[in-house]
């Protein structure tokens, strides 16, 4: 049988398909110029979606990272200063061996050094005024005398940072060791483990020449360099935890912008392929149409 | 026997019938290119024939009629998958326009700015204190702001388009109506049934036309009129000779937005909702279902965001260390409720939302009224970071306010005023992304699967009432040759009458 055939329909299927070529090939350029095999949420809404979901993942990853390099830029320099408070309890240590009156200015530089250590800024921050960074956590009681007695004025409160996205328990570090848990230790002001007192009273004893106060001194001492030694680990544990939290979170990213690239990224061979394939086809339909329209029997005729 | 003369008129009708039936064949090469033109065919039939004793002898041909070749229910039936396919292909226009922007998965999306926002948070968490954190947080807030506006003002946008092309539309129908019942008119007194094809192609033409306008069914009548209803079946649009109009009226619809009255009675029908296809159909539909669904989705964050920031906001304290929801304004006569957004705390279903922004209404205004609070625009040291009283360096509420980036339940989809659970922030603009991809995608496949069918409908038409080029030369040969051969004949009886009259008897 034969199916009748108008003048128009090849037209109108030749038509049609030459444009959905001609709509493909330009998809298929957007795909290799952007590099993105998604040109639009219709293409796949359930990779439109979870391309979201792995920037959003990424970000927020890198956002953690941030958040460890901001808690290591306090925790560093407050372990410097611990540091620094433990050579200082080092060498008040060797004086309580074989000091005498002599060294009593050298006492009062040290008491000074170590009111300007607990008293460190970072970032305009006091480090060890517990949350009332804004002002001067260590004064001495009468100012106008740098040997009078040393009061803490910050708190007990703790800065923590996130470190995970849990929103109702995550992961957080705490930035700060409160200052009278580093330079007064357990007993707090004025007991055996303050060490500006510490420093006073070792003045004292060389002032009266008494062995057995100093001794005690040296005692109280000992306990002084336990305490200062206890936060510099704490403090180094927990930068060297951040730094493996950042090492985590690297790796991490790396892995989903894999997974992310392979959702999103075109696949120039495949693509390549079918422009190719589309071209040939649309020059080929062309060809086609323009050969069929020319013939009809009326060219037969004389 | 027959007499010469009588052979004469024999040939003669052979001539007139093959002449007429020849120029049936110049009507339809000449529309070869018309649309909607049926092609036509002349019926030729030999005319009834004289008896002499027991013989007949023929008296030639007659033409009897000029018929259309046409299926009426493939015409039927094409009218209501042109309406379909003209639905789907303007619902995935008005779509497409504006889901690259709305999905958008980059940088600039509003997922991106959602997290740069909570970012903000997390940045000032570490760092309290600085200001410059703090104004960040605020530039950060604005770029989400703009986004959600963007994308709002964008899908008002493209409503508002389709309710100035619902105007501009209805008036196409109604000329389109009116035409079509004056040609019932010309159908229905024709001479004999199918005899007027060329005001039949004319309606068909017509037809498709309005069928690409608005969702019709059509039905045909005893005496070939056509009756056209709206897709869903009420509403008449043509009745035999008459036709009813079409009007849209300002208000009526969803926010304010023009209605469409159908006149056939008074006071006059309300149809807005009983158009369900074809571009009127389409536009329709954009405009009071599926563009404002995703502008209700951008409402419905943006209110999560606004509620659960303003809610903590307000427990918390400022760089000051003081400054709570019982203070003084800082900055008079700006009113200052200690929230982080404009929100009102008298708002008795969502307090921390705008005044007359709460569930009932979902949401509804809330991206327009989205701002942040003017005294923390004037100045950033009043966001509250701080959780407890007096100390500048803490930050128990930002990180708090920060934690509400991957927090469940902080979006309220369901419209019952209470967050849904399993629904952050992040989860609502993936489904919000699906969505738009999903129902773009929907009507892109049924407008090709659409267009397939009707291109095999049309195609079905046209191999039933398409002009075939080669066909009409065929008959063009067999016509003329049965001229030459008629004209031959009656040159033949010439000849014998010649012999009769001027040579007998000679």
């Amino acid at each position: 049988m034969s199916f009748r055939t108008a003048s128009t329909t090849q037209q109108r299927q030749s038509l049609m398909d030459l444009q959905r070529t001609q709509e493909r090939l330009a998809k298929n350029q957007t795909r290799i110029t952007t590099g993105s095999r998604i040109t639009g949420p219709s293409d796949d809404p359930t990779a439109s979606a979870s391309i979201l979901d792995f920037n959003n993942s990424i970000q927020v990853n890198t956002q953690f990272i941030r958040q460890a390099d901001a808690a290591l830029s306090y925790l560093a320099p407050a372990e410097n200063n611990v540091a620094s408070a433990i050579e200082a309890t080092m060498r008040l240590q060797e004086l309580a061996v074989g000091g005498s009156t002599a060294t009593i200015s050298e006492l009062d530089a040290i008491r000074s050094n170590l009111l300007s250590m607990a008293n460190a800024q970072s970032q305009g921050k006091y480090l060890f005024a517990g949350t009332a960074t804004d002002s001067k956590p260590f004064v001495l009681a009468n100012p106008a005398d740098p040997t009078s007695q040393i009061n803490y004025q910050g708190n007990a409160g703790q800065i923590r940072v996130n470190l995970d996205g849990n929103a109702t328990n995550p992961n957080q570090v705490t930035t700060n060791l409160p200052g009278d848990t580093v330079f007064f230790g357990a007993g707090g002001l004025g007991s055996n483990t303050d060490i500006f007192k510490a420093i006073t009273d070792l003045k004292a004893a060389f002032n009266a020449n008494d062995a057995t106060a100093v001794q005690t001194v040296r005692d109280h001492l000992d306990l002084i360099f336990a305490n200062l030694n206890k936060a510099q680990a704490d403090l180094g544990g927990r930068q060297a935890g951040l730094l493996d939290l950042k090492d985590t979170y690297a790796n991490f990213n790396a892995t989903l912008e894999s997974l992310q690239s392979a959702q999103e990224a075109t696949d120039y061979p495949k693509v390549m392929t079918d422009v190719t394939a589309d071209e040939t086809l649309q020059s080929v339909t062309l060809s086609t149409m323009a050969k069929t329209n020319k013939v009809n029997l009326f060219d037969y005729l004389t | 026997m027959p007499g010469l003369n009588a052979s004469l008129y024999l040939g003669l009708s052979g001539l007139q019938a093959q002449q007429s039936a020849l120029s049936v064949v110049g009507q339809n090469i000449a529309n070869v290119n018309t649309p909607g033109y049926t092609r036509q065919r002349a019926d030729l039939s030999s005319n009834l024939s004289l008896t002499e004793g027991q013989l007949y002898f023929g008296t030639g041909v007659s033409l009897t009629s000029v018929q259309g070749i046409r299926d009426r229910f493939l015409d039927l039936q094409i009218y209501r998958e042109t309406a379909k396919q003209s639905g789907a292909s303007d619902r995935f226009a008005g779509l497409n326009a504006i889901s690259t922007s709305l999905a958008d998965t980059g940088s600039s999306g509003i997922g991106a700015q959602v997290q740069a926002f909570f970012q903000g948070f997390q940045d000032l968490s570490a760092q309290p204190e600085s200001a410059a954190l703090r104004t960040n947080l605020v530039n950060k807030a604005q770029g989400l702001i703009s986004a959600l506006k963007t994308r709002y003002q964008l899908l008002e946008d493209q409503r508002n388009n389709a309710d100035q092309a619902v105007g501009s539309l209805v008036t196409q129908v109604n000329t389109l109506t009116d035409q079509i019942a004056s040609l019932n008119q010309r159908i229905m007194t024709e001479s004999s049934p199918g005899a007027n094809n060329d005001a039949r192609d004319q309606r068909k033409a017509l037809t498709d036309k309005l069928s690409a306008l608005v969702g019709i069914n059509v039905f045909e009548g005893a005496k070939g009129e056509y009756q056209i209803t709206l897709d869903s079946g009420t509403g008449i649009l043509v009745n035999g000779t008459s036709s009813y109009q079409l009007s849209a009226s300002p208000g009526g619809a969803l926010d304010g937005k023009s209605s469409i009255l159908l006149n056939t009675e008074i006071p006059p029908l309300a149809v807005t909702s009983s158009i369900k296809d074809g571009q009127l159909g389409a536009r329709l539909d954009l405009r009071d279902n599926l563009l404002p669904g995703l502008q209700r989705q951008l409402d419905q964050l943006a209110a999560g965001l606004v509620q659960g920031v303003n809610q903590l906001h307000r427990t918390g304290y400022a760089a000051d260390g003081i400054t709570t929801a019982a203070s003084a304004p800082p900055h008079p006569p700006l009113a200052f409720n200690n929230y982080f957004f404009v929100g009102d705390p008298a708002n008795a279903s969502n307090p921390g939302l705008p005044t007359g922004v709460d569930f009932t209404g979902n949401y509804k205004g809330m991206v327009s009224s989205l701002a942040i609070d003017p005294n923390i625009v004037m100045d950033s040291s009043l966001i509250a970071a701080a959780g407890v009283a007096g100390a500048k360096g803490d930050n128990a509420n930002a990180l708090a306010m920060a934690a509400l980036q991957t927090a469940a339940g902080t979006v309220d989809l369901d419209g019952n005023g209470i967050g849904d659970s399993g629904t952050s922030y992040s989860n609502v603009i993936g489904n919000l992304i699906s969505d738009v991809g999903n129902k773009t995608q929907l009507y892109e496949t049924q407008t090709t699967a659409q267009q397939n069918l009707l291109t095999a409908l049309q195609n079905q038409r046209d191999s039933i009432s398409g002009v075939n080029l080669d066909e009409e030369a065929s008959s063009m040969m067999t016509l003329q040759r049965g001229y030459q051969a008629s004209a031959r004949f009656i040159s033949v009886i010439n000849q014998l009458t010649d012999q009769l009259v001027n040579q007998f008897g000679r």
